[in-house]
């Protein structure tokens, strides 16, 4: 399979989407980065394999009548409102691709950019109840456990639950769950842990915690490059920087523009303003020469 | 630059055949040919010298003939051959330098003046200087022994006492072409012809400007051929500021230009002859026969074509004349006539002037005159405004504009027309404003759109049987409904609207051919056969409380037809926030604050006379003014559906129906103004602004309305529906939000037309079969109309020869005022044959039952009554589905980042 993501000495470079009708495109509304990597591209959600071109849950690949896995109308839509909110909010650091099969699984990517945690590259799985949203909170499991007082240290499972104790629509929304994923390697709290030893060593040996925290990450490390567990064409997998191969994507990514998928030829370029910022009356610009 | 690039000028290339034959024994040999010239010239100028002799007629048929041959000559040579070719000035030919050294062409021109210029000779003169810039192999108007006889020339034609005979106004407009054609290629020409002007006729220096102008809005091939020719000036002044400004300062151009316009349109037919009650703008085909609006889009084409290439010095002058001298005295007061006639053609013609300009700036004087000028102490756009809520076709033809302009993204047009009045917030609940920017999570509002498709339309599993013997019909009615969405927006939105003009029965007409290809494709033909049976059944299982409990047969069927709904709401909203993303704010309840935000105009319900839709929700159940408005209108919401608030709907319909008749005022109807908003405090009762008001009134009367006016109404609500600004959408998408009782929303108009259909339905046993031929009616016109015409989606820029072999279409009788009237009248007959052959009869058929047997009056109102009904039922419904796919479709948009790139 196409593997679609590169990293090399922390520049991350995910695959393009092969055409830009990657569905709900996003390659480029994301500049916002923080100051240590300003050439980081933007969040890779929609990167769609070049085998299949549509991707999860446009309308057009459910009139392919393939959506059926994808279970009911207005949860793969509700999903899609979830992913276009991530999208929004530009967490830094935090990649998410739904998987190719199941609207319900999101595969995810985690850099960790400071603190104790730092350099860590954490992949992990967004699980979410196919009674959303007003079921339990989506899941996040670490594909390999982390070593962290708030993670199972035996399925990797993130203590999502005890920051929603109740998922409550229209106030949580998936973005939070990424959000507090990424919090928790900057804020410790080692109350009722999911890994005592962790909460323990933390709490009393700060040396020792770090050093299984280093080792914790360079094993995680060591295995970037492993095949992603599961046989999804969209799961997360890194490879080594191949120039051939990455140099043109991180190009295309970064001269990427988004336009609408229609947007040919005789379209109204920009739609017409004369209203000046801050004014809310019509032709209220000095008449600029246009045209 | 289409218009530089369409001027394709006679150069030497295309006539260099026929020009051939006479010289043909000098092409040979540079020396030969030069000493033919010489020749020539011996016996030319010898005539020349004889000083005072009397013109003998000798003399002159000498002269010209050998006039003729040393021109061709000159005309022929090539540029001499030149180790340094091209680097420095030109190498001339011999006959060139021969002509220059000698100043042949002055002494020529100077004789033939002195001897005074007789129209033949001066024809033949403007024929060959014509032929000698227009095929010449060199360069020749920058040598002022070429340029400066030319001058002269044409100076005799502008001479006050001399002229232009009109026999010689073609070939006089051609050589300036050509001139003009010169001068685009080499600018140094523009240069010297404006310095270098002849002694003589030193008043205008320009000459060759002054000498176009009056020729601007001629008829037929010389003016075009004066347009283009003056265009290539224009193009040319823009890098002359000079120039430009002598254009300016010193020429009439603009107030010509601008003048002749409202000339023009004086003689616009008043009345435009209408058949068909789907007529509602005027198309290509439609004014392409009749002679005064096409003079009339030909100049209006040409001012476009000026504003693109001018300097904007005369860019901007041009503009204030057409706003000062066309747009205010001539268009306002022809859109304020006050017959209905009159209106509808004004109205109709400002349409296609929209939708025919390119140019920002001048789309942008357009706009402000309709936005901001004042007549009589209204704004155009008021006055346009309130037909919206006329009869009929003025109300057509008002839709019609208001869709032209609503295609423009235009953020001025969207600010007078809705959101100045949203800006303040004041329309929703104060506790609501959080939720102005929250898009449709989970689908509710879809939801809530969807469930008010009325019952009696989801056609129930006794039908099915019947069903299938009409499947072939069937298995196109939402194709068609779906393609009639799919067409419009391709047309208004993705297109410029301006290029074209849909009318929406052309729809029908194409959804055959749009059907098979893009739209509805394959994928669906299948199963939306069924969609009007599943789709109330989708509703509840689809519901997002319960997803688990769809199957998936039922969601695949429920699906089809909604998912090209989904289709075309991405598609339509993507266009319209790529093309609203330099918009000075984002219009989210936040951006411009509410607080800052000047109060919009207050409703106009204080002066009855003035108002054609009177405030109509300005009034509450009395029985209810004891509860807080808030807890109020969360009940209403809550229960829409409930049969309580059916009859509240009614009972509000019913008021509103009388209130609208009443012409006195708001006080004494049902007396149930709101006590807690006194009339004398307009300002502070929340007003959504009369575009929403008079489109939601009409939209609340749909089962009254004709289905073109329905197809209008519901493609506008669904269009503003698209724009992506939070207050827009939320007060027109957001099912959840609680409104100020005064402010009506969406989903109450609709709530109140679906418990009108049903009741209508109730009360007609056959509706089920009447609804199924409705829609097999509308797919059976579609399949008529395209089989008759399958080009009935003709391309919209020039392209007459195009036009002239078409057969006349129903759009070329609308007009009178044709150049033939009796071809007219027949085409009128042949159109009104395939009306009644076709859609009109089968139609009738379909409707017998209403219309059969008696003619009285009330019978066939009552005909027209029910058929209005069954189809607002049509429409409907697929209105329902449109909207639900709207608010679907904004919860997985992406606004596009502001400036992200130059334009194009």
């Amino acid at each position: 399979s196409t593997f679609l993501y590169s990293e090399n000495l922390g520049s991350f470079s995910p695959f393009p989407p092969d055409e830009e009708q990657g569905g709900h495109a996003d390659q480029k509304t994301s500049p916002a980065r923080t100051s240590h990597k300003k050439h980081l591209p933007p969040i890779p959600k929609n990167a769609v394999p070049i085998t299949k071109p549509a991707s999860v849950g446009t309308p057009s690949h459910l009139a392919n009548g393939t959506h059926a896995s994808y279970g009911p109308f207005y949860l793969e839509y509700s999903l899609m409102a979830e992913f276009t909110l991530v999208i929004k909010q530009k967490l830094p650091g935090i990649y998410v691709q739904p998987s190719y099969k199941s609207a319900l699984m999101w595969f995810g990517v985690i850099f960790i950019r400071h603190g104790l945690y730092q350099d860590g590259v954490f992949k992990f799985t967004v699980y979410i109840p196919d009674n959303y949203p007003d079921g339990e909170c989506p899941k996040l499991v670490f594909d390999t456990p982390v070593f962290h007082p708030l993670v199972d240290p035996v399925s990797g499972e993130l203590d999502v639950k005890r920051a929603f104790t109740k998922w409550r629509r229209n106030h949580n929304h998936i973005w939070q769950v990424l959000m507090y994923a990424r919090t928790v390697f900057y804020k410790i709290n080692t109350a009722e842990p999911l890994n005592p030893e962790a909460a323990v060593l933390y709490e009393k040996d700060g040396q020792l915690f770090k050093s299984k925290v280093v080792d914790g990450v360079k094993l995680c490390n060591s295995h970037l490059f492993d095949q992603p567990k599961v046989d999804d064409p969209f799961a997360i997998s890194f490879s080594p920087w191949n120039p051939a191969v990455h140099d043109e994507a991180k190009e295309r990514m970064f001269t990427f523009k988004r336009r609408p998928e229609e947007h040919h030829k005789g379209a109204q370029v920009s739609g017409l303003s004369w209203v000046k910022p801050g004014s809310t009356q019509p032709f209220s610009k000095v008449d600029s020469p246009q045209s | 630059m289409s218009w530089l690039s369409r001027l394709n000028p006679r150069g030497p290339g295309s006539r260099s055949n026929r020009s051939a034959a006479p010289s043909s024994p000098c092409t040979a040999d540079p020396e030969t040919c030069l000493m033919v010239f010489e020749n020539h010239w011996r016996q030319v100028s010898w005539v020349l010298e004889q000083r005072d002799t009397s013109s003998f007629s000798d003399d002159l048929t000498a002269v010209r003939n050998n006039t003729d041959q040393m021109l061709c000559l000159l005309a022929e040579e090539r540029p001499a051959e030149s180790a340094d070719s091209g680097s420095c000035g030109a190498p001339i030919g011999p006959i060139l330098e021969l002509v220059i050294t000698e100043n042949i062409l002055e002494r020529l021109v100077q004789w033939h003046v002195r001897r005074g210029l007789d129209p033949d000779s001066q024809g033949a003169l403007l024929k060959l200087f014509e032929m000698l810039i227009g095929q010449s192999q060199q360069p020749l108007l920058q040598h002022t022994a070429v340029l400066h006889p030319l001058l002269r020339l044409l100076g005799a034609c502008a001479d006050p006492e001399l002229g232009c005979p009109p026999a010689l106004e073609n070939s006089l407009v051609l050589l300036l072409n050509q001139v003009c054609v010169s001068m685009a290629r080499q600018p140094v020409v523009l240069e010297m012809l404006f310095h270098a002007a002849p002694a003589q006729q030193g008043s205008t220096n320009l000459l060759i400007f002054s000498l176009l102008v009056p020729f601007i809005h001629r008829d037929g091939a010389i003016g075009q051929q004066a347009r283009d020719a003056l265009l290539l000036v224009m193009a040319a002044s823009a890098s002359h500021e000079a120039v430009a400004r002598y254009i300016a300062e010193n020429s009439y151009f603009c107030p010509v230009l601008a003048t002749g316009l409202s000339a023009l349109y004086s003689s616009l037919p008043r009345k435009i002859e209408v058949r068909g009650d789907d007529w509602h703008a005027l198309r290509r085909e439609d004014w392409m026969g009749v002679s005064s609006l096409v003079l009339f889009m030909n100049s209006l084409e040409f001012c476009n074509a000026v504003v693109q290439v001018v300097h904007p010095v005369v860019r901007s002058q041009l503009l204030d004349y057409l706003h000062n001298g066309f747009l205010v005295p001539v268009m306002g007061p022809a859109l304020h006539k006050s017959s209905v006639d009159e209106m509808i053609a004004s109205t109709a013609y400002l349409d296609l002037f929209l939708r025919s300009i390119t140019e920002t700036s001048l789309l942008r004087t357009f706009l402000r005159f309709i936005l901001l000028h004042c007549h009589d102490n209204d704004t155009i756009l008021d006055t346009l405004l309130t037909r919206i809520s006329s009869n009929s076709r003025l109300c057509m033809v008002s839709l019609s504009l208001f869709r032209t302009l609503l295609s423009l993204n235009c953020e001025d047009v969207m600010l007078q027309l809705i959101l100045r009045f949203l800006l303040p917030c004041t329309h929703v609940m104060l506790s609501q404003r959080r939720a102005i920017r929250e898009t449709d999570m989970y689908g509710k509002s879809a939801n809530k759109f969807l469930s008010l498709i009325p019952e009696c339309c989801r056609l129930n599993a006794a039908a099915s049987a019947e069903r299938d013997e009409d499947n072939p019909f069937w298995s196109k009615v939402f194709e068609t409904f779906i393609v009639i969405k799919t067409i419009e927006k391709s047309v208004n939105i993705s297109t410029p609207p301006r290029h074209s003009t849909p009318s929406r029965l052309s729809f029908f007409m194409r959804q055959q051919s749009g059907g098979g290809g893009s739209g509805g494709g394959g994928t669906s033909t299948s199963t939306n056969v069924d969609l009007l049976q599943s789709g109330p059944s989708g509703s509840h299982p689809l519901s997002p409380d319960s997803p688990k409990h769809q199957t998936h047969t039922e969601a695949f069927d429920w699906d089809a037809g909604y998912l090209e709904y989904l289709k075309d709401a991405r598609r339509d909203i993507e266009l319209c926030s790529w093309a609203c993303r330099d918009w000075s704010a984002p219009y989210d309840g936040e951006n411009p604050s509410p607080n800052t935000s000047p109060p919009p105009p207050a409703p106009p319900s204080s002066n009855p006379s003035v108002t054609l839709f009177p405030e109509h929700f300005s009034f509450q159940r009395e029985g209810n003014s004891n509860t807080p408005p808030n807890q109020q209108r969360e009940e209403a919401a809550a229960s829409l559906s409930s049969e309580q608030q059916e009859e509240e709907e009614e009972q509000r319909s019913s008021a509103l129906d009388q209130k609208l008749t009443d012409v006195r005022g708001d006080g004494s109807v049902m007396g149930v103004c709101s006590p807690a908003r006194p009339l004398n405090q307009p300002a502070s009762q929340p007003y959504t602004g009369p575009f929403m008001v008079v489109l939601f009134a009409k939209l609340e009367n749909m089962l009254q309305n004709s289905l073109y006016v329905n197809i209008l109404l519901t493609g506008i609500v669904a269009q503003l529906a698209c724009y992506p600004q939070p207050l827009l959408r939320s007060f027109l998408l957001n099912t959840n939000m609680v409104f100020q009782p005064s402010v009506k929303s969406l989903i109450q108009v609709l709530g109140s037309v679906k418990n009108r259909i049903e009741a209508f339905a109730a009360s007609h046993e056959d509706f089920p079969s009447m609804l199924r031929k409705a829609q097999q009616y509308l797919v059976a016109r579609g399949k008529l109309d395209w089989a008759d015409s399958p080009a009935a989606v003709p391309p919209l820029r020039r392209s007459d020869s195009l036009i002239k072999s078409r057969k006349p279409s129903l759009g070329d009788l609308i007009l009178r005022h044709t150049n033939s009237p009796t071809r007219a009248r027949h085409a009128a007959q042949l159109a009104f044959a395939h009306v009644r052959d076709g859609g009109q009869s089968l139609h009738s058929a379909l409707f017998r039952g209403g219309s059969a047997g008696t003619s009285s009056l009330e019978k066939q109102a009552e005909a027209l009554r029910v058929k209005n009904a069954v189809y607002s039922a049509v429409i409907f419904c697929e209105f329902l589905k449109e909207l639900a796919a709207l608010a679907q479709e904004h919860a997985v948009t992406l606004p596009f980042p502001q400036n992200q790139e130059a334009e194009e």
